[in-house]
């Protein structure tokens, strides 16, 4: 793979710092699973809960490696024409159109129909060519020059059959085209996969790819997460908010909070200008961690409790 | 070093971790770049490598402890007692010096030798256990060193006793480690041989005579077959969706355009799901097998299959809305407790049933419905007419009667089954998992 790159993957740790750079705190785990990834050159499936940070783990990667981020969002009803290249019919008309006379003239030369399609069987070629062919992100990332982070994004999103399409792109980094013929990897990109598990992927994908599942983080990782990505934050308040956070993931809710959510409150309570976790303050910005009416009600009940037991917590 | 490695995904396989070889060679790449030196590290790569969901990553993570672990002869020192070294001196054999050297990595290393010479990965059941261990004693040199304790014991002189008495102290030492090794062996293997035996078992055991306890297995099984027959016919149906270019339907739309080929139409396959009418025996002798029969049916996507239900014992009640109202677990087992049905728990009325689906839910079987009925067929002496059955085989487009008594009770005492085989499409004898599972398949297999 590519060379230049090899100093910044040299080892987990040096990957660990490199993250840290910018500003992603990453467990040990990740930072093993994205060595080897890199020095193997497999793809990575991710997985986990919403808002653990799969999809920054491959935007932290492409600006570690200063290599563009090109990004697959999928959905259901994806297809080749939107994941893979399309034909610019635009394009392709419009130059019919100016070609109109050319055209005239080459065919209008000859007597007979049969040479006249002769002809232009031989100019036919030209229409679907790759000046006519717009990549899609999957093609762009095997075009780039020099390598490019691809990120398919929630691939369980996608019907099987897109799945089913990805496998050649991800075990030999080419894909074909029946105009054109097979097209190589330039360079060969990093691949990120993420899924939030709605549904199981099939046994071929997860053969290809090495295999990272983030969970929720221990109490130590998180506080070091906001601690990097709220600057601003007091050792104390989040230390609290952490231990309140950790609590409420513990309960029986819709949508526990994940790291996205803690960072969000943290914000929050820094631009509020609060020194210490209360009851009076949580049940205000309760909302910005728990997205349900549902949750917010089983929070709002234990309230006093969980930041009593927070603070406490903190304290040790 | 690739020997553990494949030692331990062979014990990951028997956990039931599903491993391809493409999946070892990443893994054995991936030992090659972080190495055997430091624990956590290499638990991170294979972890990356190997299991690949949730469930099988916590069964590594228990196997990755039980293999990976260090422990035995963890006190070996304690054996090397203070006269051990006069003792070593006067054995020629290595068993006994190691032994008593207490060299802990030298014990690990001959247990292991041993035991892979001995297939210890073999092993599945727990009466195994003292099979392997003797196997192992014995390649560890086991023989050898009883012999010499009891030369030294024969001997008579003080000195010789005293280091009998230490040999025999590490000959415990040595059995009681070996033990516990081969047991911790048998916990990585036996999970997944154990459990198939027991799911074929259960497969194939009849479903009245079934012990609770296995209850929850059963509906493992179930929703595993389940998830199988989905797959397999969600996938159908999606394949039939994609049309080809219908060209008459396309002429005639774009005549509108001046015959220029503006709108395409496709030829579409209509798929049709079966139309499933269930009506159940639900006295006793019958209830385990309906129990088992709707959670099997109603398992099934509703995409697959369309069901309406009927249960009877002395009358006959429609409960289709129960099945929408709560999940398929309660659902069952609130029709079983029979509480808040208006149904009547006498005596099995196959005549009274039928009139009451005749009077009641007849307009439910069309040309399209495949009628599913579960009973014994046991009037208890009643009147038995076939009047209504008939015309119910009449209506539908198949009539299939599931029997859980097999063929040769048919007919025998009060069972009216020979007078109600003419009116049905098929007859089956249905009381195992397996019975189950056959005619599910074929209901949603059927060619329309």
């Amino acid at each position: 793979m590519q060379t230049i790159h090899d100093e910044k993957f040299s080892s987990p740790e040096a990957i660990g710092r490199g993250f840290k750079e910018q500003g992603f705190i990453a467990s040990r785990q990740i930072m093993t699973t994205a060595f080897l990834a890199y020095q193997l050159g497999k793809p990575l499936l991710v997985e986990g809960p919403a808002g653990v940070g799969k999809t920054e783990l491959a935007k932290t990667t492409a600006a570690f490696l200063d290599l563009p981020l090109i990004r697959l969002q999928c959905y259901e009803g994806l297809d080749e024409s939107k994941a893979l290249y399309e034909w610019k019919y635009g394009k392709q008309l419009l130059y019919t159109q100016l070609l109109k006379d050319k055209l005239d003239s080459i065919i209008n030369r000859e007597n007979g129909f049969a040479e006249s399609i002769d002809k232009l069987h031989r100019y036919d070629d030209i229409f679907f060519s790759r000046h006519f062919l717009e990549p899609r992100p999957l093609l762009k990332a095997l075009q780039q020059e020099g390598g490019a982070v691809l990120l398919v994004d929630e691939i369980d999103k996608a019907d099987d059959e897109f799945e089913a399409f990805l496998l050649e792109i991800l075990s030999d980094f080419q894909v074909s085209i029946p105009e054109i013929g097979t097209v190589q990897a330039v360079t060969k990109p990093v691949v990120f996969l993420t899924s939030n598990n709605t549904r199981e992927l099939s046994e071929a994908l997860k053969r290809r790819c090495l295999h990272l599942f983030i969970p929720f983080p221990e109490p130590a990782l998180e506080r070091n997460i906001i601690r990097i990505r709220v600057p601003g934050i007091s050792e104390k308040l989040g230390r609290q908010l952490v231990a309140f956070i950790q609590a409420v993931r513990q309960l029986e809710i819709r949508k526990a909070p994940s790291i996205s959510e803690t960072i969000d409150w943290a914000r929050v309570l820094l631009i509020l200008h609060a020194e210490e976790l209360s009851s009076d303050l949580v049940r205000d910005t309760l909302n910005i961690f728990l997205k349900f009416e549902e949750d917010i009600a089983v929070v709002a009940e234990r309230l006093h409790p969980l930041t009593a037991g927070a603070v406490r917590a903190a304290g040790d | 070093m690739d020997r553990v490695l494949s030692d331990f995904i062979v014990s990951l396989r028997h956990a039931g971790v599903r491993i391809s070889i493409s999946e070892t060679l990443d893994a054995l790449q991936s030992v090659r770049l972080v190495g055997y030196n430091d624990r956590e590290t290499l638990r991170d790569a294979l972890l990356a490598a190997l299991p690949k969901s949730a469930p099988e990553k916590e069964i590594f993570a228990r196997c990755f402890d039980h293999f990976f672990s260090f422990d035995y002869f963890a006190d070996a020192d304690a054996t090397a007692g203070p006269d051990s070294a006069t003792v070593r001196a006067a054995t020629d054999f290595s068993l006994p010096r190691t032994l008593l050297s207490g060299d802990q990595a030298a014990l690990v290393m001959a247990m292991r030798e041993a035991a892979r010479a001995a297939n210890l990965m073999d092993i599945r059941f727990f009466t195994q256990r003292s099979l392997y261990t003797l196997r192992i004693l014995d390649r560890m040199g086991l023989p050898a060193l009883d012999a010499q304790i009891q030369a030294m014991q024969a001997d008579g002189s003080p000195g010789a006793a005293q280091q009998a008495s230490a040999l025999e102290k590490a000959r415990t030492f040595l059995v009681d480690n070996v033990r516990r090794y081969v047991a911790q062996q048998l916990t990585l293997n036996t999970p997944t041989a154990t459990q198939n035996l027991l799911t074929s078992y259960l497969r194939h055991a009849k479903l009245s005579m079934l012990e609770q306890q296995h209850f929850q297995d059963m509906h493992s099984i179930i929703q595993r077959m389940v998830k199988r027959l989905n797959d397999l016919h969600s996938r159908r149906r999606k394949a039939s969706r994609r049309g080809q270019l219908d060209f008459k339907k396309t002429l005639r739309k774009n005549i509108t355009y001046q015959g220029f080929l503006f709108d395409p139409k496709w030829k579409k396959r209509k798929i049709e799901r079966p139309d499933l009418v269930v009506i159940c025996d639900i006295s006793r002798s019958v209830m385990r097998t309906v129990r088992f029969l709707l959670l099997f049916l109603y398992g099934l996507n509703k995409a697959i299959v369309r069901i309406r239900t009927f249960i009877f014992c002395s009358n006959l009640i429609e409960i289709t809305s129960i099945f929408d109202e709560y999940p398929v677990e309660v659902a069952v087992e609130k029709i079983r407790l029979g509480a808040d049905l208006p149904i009547l728990m006498g005596r099995t009325d196959y005549d009274q049933s039928f009139r009451d689906f005749k009077a009641n839910h007849l307009d439910s079987v069309s040309r399209k419905t495949t009628v599913l009925i579960l009973g014994d067929a046991r009037n208890n002496y009643a009147e038995a007419q076939t009047g209504i059955l008939k015309m119910i085989y009449e209506r539908s487009k198949r009539l299939i009667w599931l029997n859980p008594e097999p063929p040769p009770f048919w007919g025998t005492g009060d069972s009216e089954m020979k007078k109600y085989i003419p009116f049905c499409s098929m007859v089956k004898e249905c009381n195992t998992l397996h019975h189950l599972e056959g005619v599910v398949t074929s209901l949603v297999h059927h060619r329309h």
